[in-house]
Formats: C-alpha cells, sequence, structure tokens
C-alpha cells in the first residue's frame, strides 16, 4: 500500500511544478524555456506542420521573447489551448506567455488581470460572400444564413452590426475555422464571418477560391497581441519589448540577412537596437545582444508577416492597417535608447 | 443366410442441393425477399465502382506536399501519408519514439502475459506490472525521471495518446471502481451513499462535461500557485469517469457470484479483505470480462472528444493538419476516413475478442 | 463486514464490527469533509485573484448573441437565463427524436438478424458492427459534412409539390398557424388520447375476463384521426397553412428543420440504434427455442409467435439494457456543439461560458440538467422494466 501511495505521488509530481513564486523572468531564466500558449491550429498565426514544428506570426511573438531572454528562439514550450482556457492557463501560471489571436479589450485587460503587452496584428471582422449571390455591401444581406465560428467577440460584432442596421439573419455557429469553411463550400451560409485575416485563410481553403469575394466592409476593431499576468512588470517589460525590437528593426532597416552587419557597423540606433551600443539589455535584466538575437532568428516584423501570412505564404495578405507608420499602416515602435 | 444389405442412399432431391437451390433459399424465399435482395445489390452495384475508383484507383499515393495532388477525382492520401507520424505518434521527437513503441510493446505483452503465464507467476509478476504500468509509463516517456531526455506532455500526442489514454485511465479505474463497487454493497450506510452518489454522478454526466471540468473547473481547485499539467487532469477525469462505469459492471459481477462462495469463505475463517481478494474479486473479474472489454472500448472510443478541449489527440490532430496553411482545402474526408478506420479496426478486433470471451465463459445449457 | 461468532461475551473496542464501521465512516466523512474543505477554499481564493465573478446573476443579464433555432421566442436581447432554456429544449427536442428513431432502427436491425434472406441477416451484421464501433464524433461528421452537405443549394431545391422542400440549408414544411376556435380542436385530440387511454383498459380487462379480443389498434386510430376531424369540421377549420417559400436568401415561413438537427439526430440514430439491435438480438437469442416451437405446436402463426410469445419475453432482457442506451444518447447530444446544433452544451457551455466565464456555476447547472435528465430516464424505464417483468409472471 506504501509503495501505492509513493507511486501516485511520483505520478503527481510530474505534472505539478510549483512556480511564479519569484519573477517570471527568473523563472524562465531557470527553466531554460519560454512557455507560451498559442492556439491549436489557426492558419498563419499558430500551426503544426508535419514534423509538428510550430509556425507562425503568434508563434514568432514567442520566439522573438525567447531569442530575447535566452539566446535561442526554439526555446519554446508549445501550449495548444482552447479559447476557453486560454485565461485561466495564464492566470495559473501554467504559461508565461498568450500568444493565441486574442484581442485587446477593455474588460480583458482591466478585470481579468491580464497585461496586454502590444498589438502584433490589426485585424477587423469582415465578411466573405459567393461571387454568384451579387452582393456588393454587407447592407443588402438581408435574411442570409451567416457562417461563423465560435469565438468570444465574433458573435457579438455580429450581432450588434446586424441589429444597428436592423437586418436580420441566421447564425450558424461551427466549432473551427475549417469546418465553417465547409459549411460556406456546401452552400449552407450564404455569408462567412470572420476575422479577415482568417477570412484570407478560408478563402484560400475553398475548392474554387476565386469563386468567393470579401465585402469592404470591416464590423469591428480586432487588435490582436501577446497577453501577460499583471503585476509582473519584468516580464511585461521583456514581452513589449521584443515585439517592439521586431517592428523597431522593420522601421529601421535591419532584417536577419543585414542583423550582423548593423550590429558591427550600422547606425547609432541599429547599434542600440542590436545591443552593441547601450545597456538596453541590462535595463530588463537580459543579455545584451537581445535584439540581435531577434532579428537574427525570428527577423524583424516585415519578415515575419510576409513569411506567415503576407507575400511569401499561402494566404497573401496584404500589409494594410499592419504596414509601418510612414507606409500607409499604424505598426509604430517607440525607439530603442 | 441372407445377408442384410442396405441399399445405396438416395441423392438428395436435385431442389435442395447446389448453389441454384441455395441462393433460392437464402435470397429468393418470398417476393418480398426476393425485392429486397435484388435493391440490395442494386444499391452496391451503383455505389462500389465509383468508390473504389475514388478510394484507390484515381487516388494519388505518391508526393510531399499538396501539390502532388493532381487528381481531383481521387483521394489525396499524400495529406494523410504526410502527416502520419503526427497521426500517430503526436509531435513526440523522432529520435524518442522507440520510447512510445516500447510503451506500447509492454501494454500488448502485459495483456498476453496475463493470459498465457501460468497462475503464480501472473498473480505474482503480470498483475502487479499491470497496475504499475501507466506509471512506469509515464516515467519512460516523461523521461527526465530516469536520465533520458525530458519530453514535455505537449509533444505527446496522436493515436497513441489515444491508446495510453484509455489504457492508463482504465487500469487505475480498475482498484478505484472495485472500492466504490465495494462501497456500495457495504453494510455501512454512509459509505455506501458516497459510492452510490460518484457512481451515479460520474454515469449520469455527459462525458463532454467531464472534460470541460477538468480543462476550466480542475485548475480552480489546486491551490494558488500549483499547476497541473492538462494531460494529467485530463487523466484524472478520464480515471473517475471510467470508475463510475466499470464499479457497475462489477457490482454485476458481484451479484452473479453464488452466494455459497462468500459463505464457504466464511465458513473456513477469513477475514473480509481476504475473502474479498482471494476468493470473490478473481470470480468477479471473470465473470465480467466482456463488459470490462465493451467499456473500454467505449472509452477508448470518446477520446476522440478531447478533440473538444484542444487535446492533440489523433482526431483533434487531424483537424489541426487540416488548418495548416499548406494543406488549406478539402482533405477532411481522407483525414476523418483514416482516423475512422484506425477505430474501427481496433474496436472490432476489441469486439471479437470480447465475444470469444463471452463465448468461452458461457456454460449455460441454454435452448 | 463478516460476522465473526462472538466467543467472548464483549469483544475488544476495535474488534466491534460495530464499532469499527462506526470509525471508518468517521473517518471517511472527514477525508471528504477535508477534501471539499481543501476545494472550496483553493476555488474562492483562485478566483478572488483572477477576478472571476461567482453567483448566478449572469443569468438575468443580457445576452447578446443569437441562437440559429429555439423552441421558445429569442433573440440577442435576451438574457444568458434565457439561453440555457433555450439549449435544454433543444436537447430534449433532439434526445427526443434520437430515442424514438433508435428504437426503431434497433429493433427493426435486430430482428433483421433473424430474417430468412442472408443478405438481409448480413447487413443486419454488417450495420451492428459498423456502426458500433467508429467514434460517434466522426459519424456526426460523416452525416452533417458529407452527406447533408451534398445536397443541392437553396435555389436548386429537392421539392415535393412546392410544399415541401429540401436543400442544404434543411428540411422545409408547411406550418399551421392557428386561429381563434383552434381550442376546440386542441381540446379534441387531448380527448382523443385519454379516450385510448381508456379503451386499451377496457378491451385489456374484457380480454382477461371472457378471452374476448377487441381490435383496439384499429379503434385507436380511428378515435385519433376521426375525434380531431369532427372537431375540425365544427370549428369551420381554424387553422392556415404556411407555406416556406424562397425569398432573398432562404426561404421564409413554415417549419424548418435544420441540417444541424438531422445531422445530429441521424448520428445518435445509427450510433444508438447499432447498440440498441445488439440488444435486441442478445435479448430474443435469450428466449429459449422451446418457446417458439411449443407456441408453433398449438398452433399460433409466425406473425402472432414473435408478438405474443418471444418479443414479450425478450423484453426483459432488452428493456435494461434500453434504460443505459438512452442514458449514453442524452449525454451523447452534447456532441452537438461540434456541428453546431444549438443544444444546451453549445449555447451554454460553449457561448454563453465563452462571453461571461463563469465555468463553475456554468459546468455545474449543465451537469446538474444531464443528471435530472438521466435520473427521469431510468425511473420511466424502471417503471417499465416492472411493467415487463409482471406481465411475464400473470
Amino acid at each position: 500500500m506504501k509503495r501505492l501511495t509513493s507511486v501516485i505521488a511520483t505520478g503527481l509530481a510530474l505534472g505539478l511544478s510549483f512556480g511564479a513564486q519569484a519573477g517570471t523572468l527568473e523563472d524562465v531564466q531557470k527553466r531554460g524555456s519560454v512557455s507560451c500558449g498559442v492556439s491549436t491550429g489557426l492558419a498563419g498565426f499558430s500551426q503544426k506542420d508535419e514534423n509538428g514544428t510550430w509556425s507562425g506570426l503568434d508563434v514568432d511573438v514567442c520566439r522573438a521573447v525567447a531569442a530575447a531572454v535566452l539566446g535561442d528562439a526554439a526555446k519554446v514550450q508549445y501550449k495548444p489551448l482552447t479559447a476557453k482556457e486560454r485565461f485561466t492557463a495564464l492566470q495559473s501560471g501554467e504559461i508565461d506567455i498568450l500568444s493565441r489571436n486574442t484581442t485587446w479589450t477593455h474588460t480583458r485587460d482591466t478585470s481579468l488581470g491580464l497585461n496586454f503587452a502590444g498589438v502584433n496584428y490589426y485585424d477587423g471582422q469582415g465578411f466573405m460572400v459567393s461571387k454568384d449571390l451579387g452582393v456588393k455591401s454587407a447592407l443588402e444581406l438581408d435574411g442570409a444564413a451567416v457562417c461563423i465560428q465560435a469565438g468570444t467577440t465574433t458573435e457579438l460584432n455580429l450581432a450588434d452590426y446586424f441589429r444597428a442596421n436592423g437586418i436580420t439573419y441566421k447564425a450558424i455557429t461551427f466549432d473551427t475555422s475549417d469546418q465553417t469553411r465547409a459549411g460556406f463550400e456546401s452552400g449552407r451560409c450564404d455569408v462567412l464571418t470572420s476575422d479577415q485575416s482568417q477570412l484570407y485563410a478560408l478563402r484560400i481553403g475553398l475548392k474554387d477560391p476565386s469563386s468567393a469575394m470579401v465585402l469592404p466592409e470591416v464590423i469591428s476593431k480586432e487588435p490582436l497581441g501577446p497577453v501577460v499576468s499583471q503585476g509582473d512588470d519584468a516580464w511585461f517589460n521583456v514581452v513589449r519589448w521584443s515585439l517592439m525590437a521586431m517592428v523597431e528593426a522593420e522601421f529601421l532597416g535591419v532584417d536577419s540577412a543585414s542583423a550582423d552587419k548593423a550590429k558591427a557597423e550600422g547606425n547609432p540606433s541599429q547599434k542600440r537596437l542590436m545591443g552593441s551600443e547601450g545597456d538596453s539589455g541590462a535595463k530588463m535584466g537580459i543579455p545584451a545582444d537581445w535584439g540581435y538575437n531577434i532579428v537574427k532568428q525570428v527577423g524583424n516584423y516585415a519578415e515575419s508577416f510576409e513569411r506567415n501570412v503576407g507575400a511569401g505564404s499561402p494566404l497573401k495578405i496584404a500589409r494594410g492597417l499592419n504596414a509601418q507608420w510612414n507606409k500607409g499602416g499604424i505598426m509604430y515602435s517607440s525607439p530603442v535608447r | 443366410m441372407k445377408e442384410f444389405k442396405p441399399l445405396p442412399d438416395q441423392p438428395a432431391p436435385n431442389d435442395t442441393i447446389g448453389p441454384i437451390p441455395w441462393i433460392k433459399e437464402n435470397l429468393f424465399s418470398s417476393p418480398a425477399n426476393s425485392i429486397a435482395t435484388l435493391a440490395i445489390f442494386a444499391f452496391f452495384a451503383t455505389v462500389i465502382p465509383p468508390l473504389l475508383d475514388w478510394l484507390f484507383i484515381s487516388a494519388n499515393w505518391s508526393g510531399t506536399t499538396q501539390a502532388a495532388c493532381t487528381n481531383e477525382n481521387g483521394a489525396c492520401w499524400v495529406f494523410v501519408i504526410a502527416w502520419s507520424k503526427q497521426f500517430f505518434y503526436g509531435s513526440y521527437p523522432i529520435e524518442e519514439i522507440w520510447r512510445i513503441n516500447l510503451c506500447l510493446i509492454g501494454l500488448i505483452a502485459i495483456i498476453i502475459a496475463s493470459f498465457k503465464l501460468p497462475k503464480d507467476l501472473r498473480n505474482k509478476i503480470a498483475i502487479p506490472l499491470f497496475l504499475m504500468l501507466p506509471f512506469i509509463s509515464i516515467l519512460i516517456l516523461s523521461g527526465s525521471w530516469i536520465g533520458l531526455e525530458y519530453v514535455s506532455t505537449d509533444y505527446w500526442g496522436g493515436f497513441s495518446l489515444n491508446v495510453l489514454l484509455a489504457a492508463a485511465s482504465i487500469i487505475v479505474a480498475f482498484p478505484l471502481s472495485f472500492l466504490w463497487a465495494l462501497g456500495r454493497r457495504s453494510d455501512m450506510p454512509f459509505v455506501k451513499s458516497v459510492s452510490i452518489i460518484l457512481i451515479e454522478f460520474f454515469r449520469g454526466v455527459p462525458v463532454l462535461a467531464l472534460f470541460f471540468m477538468g480543462s476550466v473547473m480542475l485548475p480552480l481547485f489546486f491551490p494558488e500557485g500549483t499547476n497541473v499539467d492538462k494531460l494529467l487532469r485530463v487523466w484524472i477525469v478520464l480515471t473517475l469517469f471510467m470508475s463510475g462505469y466499470m464499479a457497475e459492471v462489477f457490482r454485476g459481477g458481484f451479484q452473479a457470484v453464488p452466494k455459497g462462495q462468500y459463505e464457504a469463505a466464511d465458513s473456513l475463517g477469513l477475514g473480509f479483505w481476504q475473502k474479498t481478494l482471494l476468493i470473490i474479486l478473481p470470480q468477479v473479474i471473470k465473470i465480467s470480462m466482456p463488459n470490462i472489454l465493451a467499456t473500454f472500448v467505449m472509452l477508448f472510443k470518446n477520446t476522440t472528444f478531447l478533440l473538444i478541449i484542444g487535446i492533440f489527440e489523433m482526431l483533434s490532430t487531424t483537424q489541426t493538419a487540416l488548418t495548416n496553411s499548406n494543406w488549406l482545402g478539402g482533405h477532411s474526408t481522407e483525414g476523418y476516413l483514416f482516423v475512422a478506420v484506425v477505430f474501427w479496426i481496433c474496436c472490432f478486433s476489441m469486439s471479437m475478442i470480447s465475444s470469444s470471451i463471452e463465448r468461452k465463459l458461457d456454460t449455460s445449457h441454454r435452448n | 463486514m463478516s460476522e465473526k461468532p462472538q466467543v467472548k461475551s464483549s469483544p475488544s473496542f476495535f474488534n466491534n464490527p460495530r464499532n469499527r464501521s462506526l470509525i471508518y465512516q468517521l473517518l471517511l466523512l472527514v477525508g471528504l469533509a477535508y477534501f471539499f474543505y481543501g476545494i472550496v477554499s483553493n476555488t474562492l481564493a483562485n478566483m478572488e485573484a483572477r477576478g472571476i465573478k461567482s453567483g448566478y446573476d449572469f443569468l438575468f443579464t443580457t445576452a447578446g448573441f443569437d441562437i440559429l433555432m429555439s423552441l421558445i421566442p429569442y433573440d440577442a436581447t435576451h438574457t444568458y437565463g434565457r439561453t440555457f432554456v433555450v439549449g435544454l429544449l433543444n436537447t430534449i427536442l433532439v434526445s427526443t427524436i434520437g430515442i424514438i428513431l433508435s428504437t426503431i432502427v434497433g429493433f427493426i436491425m435486430g430482428v433483421a438478424h433473424f430474417s430468412h434472406n442472408l443478405l438481409i441477416r448480413k447487413l443486419a451484421v454488417a450495420y451492428i458492427e459498423t456502426f458500433r464501433n467508429i467514434p460517434l464524433l466522426l459519424q456526426i461528421f460523416f452525416w452533417y459534412f458529407a452527406v447533408l452537405a451534398a445536397l443541392p443549394s437553396a435555389r436548386q431545391s429537392m421539392s415535393i409539390g412546392e410544399a415541401i422542400f429540401l436543400n442544404v440549408r434543411g428540411l422545409y414544411f408547411p406550418g399551421l398557424i392557428a386561429e381563434s376556435g383552434a381550442g376546440i380542436v386542441y381540446g379534441a385530440i387531448a380527448a382523443a388520447i385519454a379516450g385510448i387511454f381508456f379503451l386499451r383498459r377496457w378491451a385489456k380487462k374484457r380480454q382477461n375476463d371472457t378471452g374476448q379480443q377487441f381490435p383496439v389498434f384499429t379503434a385507436s386510430l380511428g378515435i385519433l384521426f376521426g375525434l380531431p376531424l369532427i372537431a375540425l369540421l365544427v370549428s369551420g377549420i381554424p387553422f392556415v397553412w404556411d407555406f416556406p417559400e424562397l425569398k432573398g436568401f432562404n426561404f421564409r415561413g413554415g417549419v424548418t428543420v435544420i441540417p444541424e438537427l438531422m445531422a445530429l439526430a441521424l448520428a445518435l440514430t445509427v450510433y444508438t440504434g447499432a447498440f440498441i439491435a445488439e440488444a435486441v438480438r442478445a435479448g430474443i437469442q435469450a428466449v429459449p427455442h422451446g418457446q417458439t416451437e411449443a407456441a408453433r405446436s398449438i398452433g399460433l402463426k409466425e406473425s402472432k409467435i414473435m408478438k405474443l410469445i418471444v418479443v414479450p419475453q425478450a423484453m426483459r432482457v432488452i428493456v435494461p439494457l434500453l434504460n443505459s442506451e438512452y442514458q449514453s444518447l442524452v449525454k451523447n447530444s452534447t456532441l452537438a456543439t461540434a456541428i453546431g446544433y444549438p443544444d444546451l452544451f453549445t449555447v451554454f457551455v460553449g457561448t454563453t461560458l465563452n462571453q461571461t466565464g463563469q465555468a463553475i456555476e456554468i459546468v455545474f447547472m449543465t451537469m446538474a440538467v444531464y443528471f435530472v435528465i438521466n435520473m427521469s430516464i431510468s425511473f420511466v424505464m424502471n417503471r417499465f422494466n416492472a411493467s415487463v417483468e409482471l406481465a411475464e409472471r400473470n
């Protein structure tokens, strides 16, 4: 009996990990890996390939943090989470960062004990319709059946928008995005609504992508970004500036290919970002070349964007709002100095 | 003396032997039967050829990327082949996969051993090993405690996870459910009512609700600052769920043990635990074996529901594969069909084993 | 506990079974109390630390989301409490349909196992073994994404007489809109049901007393249709048909059966039907062959043998199995969430939980509901079982 008890205790202890008493940053350094909550599968944002390797825009945030803190972008433990568990996982300390296309809203920021460390993708909810429907605007959709993925804000936005415009509709709620696509494709619904970034992915997935079009209306603001627990400012800073560094690197014209050069012989702002000047790393308690590691291993924001969702990916999403502020977008980073 | 010579046997009448009467007897014995037969034949004739064409003849077999699926009219098995490692082993590191195989082989070996080994060896070795197996498997798969490379549970997944979770749950549920079943038969009113509440709760509540309890409620039950691995939480929930069902199976088993067995044990002066463990339990397990297997098949199929809470078992791995941007679009049929076939093979063979045990145990002389 | 013969007049305190059982129970009580105290205090501390609200106030706040199908009036301005009711009714609907259909399918396939036609026999076996051994979730996907999604689009609907339409959006058929005076017809239907109930009792009593049979079934049918028909004519047909019509994107008017409901009901029917068929087969096999032979030897017709001799005895085996199959059907209906049929789970544990974040209250309420539904099924089936056993003794 005693033996059995000890065996059970061993089993329990395997899963138990006490922590989060010290700062998350020290925990991460001691553990040697960043624990990152991601989506179970969202094209372009967090997805697993045949070999089990994670990639995506959201995943790159975690890789950037790992590169900054540990000097190795690969030292990330990915925890796939459903929408329901994501905040619990962060609150209980199971994950260090939640980077799972989470919309920054007032309620979440103020009442859940969370802090949003920035925005890595400005999204908005849109509509996709079949071209032969002959619809040019969402306002012509009276009586339409709408396919929608069960989520947190999408259903509310949809209800608000249609109610405000006095339009009736039928919402058909699916569990995953692939099912939403299948429902749209079979004609179960006239319209598919989702965050615009996902609309592109869903459209590519159609048997004939050219048969569908995305309507111009964007009915909501969805600033998506990484989230950390409230009350751990050191860690919050690390995550916020890891994200900033990617955007700043793009602004300064440094990419993974030119990182070495920028570190050695760049202009002063480039050198500060790459850590060859100033003490930006020490102020955060991480290695001096944190910026260099991020850019060298993960790339700047433009590289990450193009690789995962932009021209270099099957999704082919245009930069739009997510371009640099001086190129028509609203991506803006504070200077590293 | 005239010897008796039997006449040679008459051949059977022509209209009862041979293929034509057989067909007539079995397929066209009445007008209604004839219509049914023809309808069934017609159905198969229209369905099977295009199905075979899609499944095999026009199917795309070779290649490693979506682009290799050139024939639109056939299945894209390239998808399944490319993702097969994920489907079976999840993201477990390739060079460490031998550990999963080792655990699966261990499971099979111990099950065979518990049937084939001589009795005393079985009681001393196979059964303790069987009960320890989930814990040993965890040690091997996790690795860090026995000096292997640590593999976090986040990398476990695929079909092997379905098998391991189901097996680990049923094994731990064995002793637990036995206790609950004993409790339900107990004379002590409080013990009895606690057992009944436990059993009926875990039987009366949908397993999906229990999974949600494991994924969103259990983390709140533990002290602040501790976090319990998601897979472990799921394991706990599955074990409790399974115990509820098995306790009822055992209760049926207890009732089937003749009363004389209890009385004989009492008259030998055996104590309660001696009587229960040495005399009653072996008979109960023997009687309940087919039902235990049926319950296990149910549990095994139910592990696919873990998809809903984001555990990468086989079905949710398939769904993840479907959302990968390099494989977008229309392979869901192939993926789901593959999962269905794998599960069907496993469950069907288990139900075959179950009914063969049932037949072996069935010593009644009915009919 | 084993009762040992008490040799000593006063056994030591611990060896007294009564004391011992008291101690065991006390230990269990203390252990459980400590366990629950730990859980409750941890939970409260965690909830406070994480800013999770508690209590049931959320039930009275506006939900703000729409639900695809509701048996009671509902829109986004109603409360979360109402989403609970909507979901519950949808769950009860699909479970009821599933239970009725799976029983029919199960009995047909179970009896088909004993058909004279080899193909039908083999088909019954193939049906049972295929659908029993594939996870239900996959079967739901199959019916929804493979079978129902292959139906034509709304504009190319299949239709019967321009009144009933079937397309990928569902099955549409004309509804009845009641006008004043419809109460008479409803009353007539209620009276017909009550009449049939009393007729059956009377007929049974008469058969027991005199041995004469009364054509209960035909008479019941007559009452069931005749009485409302007379009421309908007397009250001047207080109903108008409401035909479905293609307007804009979709059909409007009439009654709609959404494909999510069809797929879920189909999957539950086929899956549970396979288990019920197996139960029916086992039940029929458990009836000794001598019973059939004896029935034949007293000259009963084959059809009557099944109905009067075999099935009533088989029911003793079948009914307890049906009980657990029905319960698992209700529990399995939670998989609705995978295809978005708005049952209690999808609506309440899905969207409402997502919106409010009050996991404990919501999961608890949901569990309680399924528990109560299953207990009710168990209660009804046990009553039914008792009546089946009684019939055997008579």
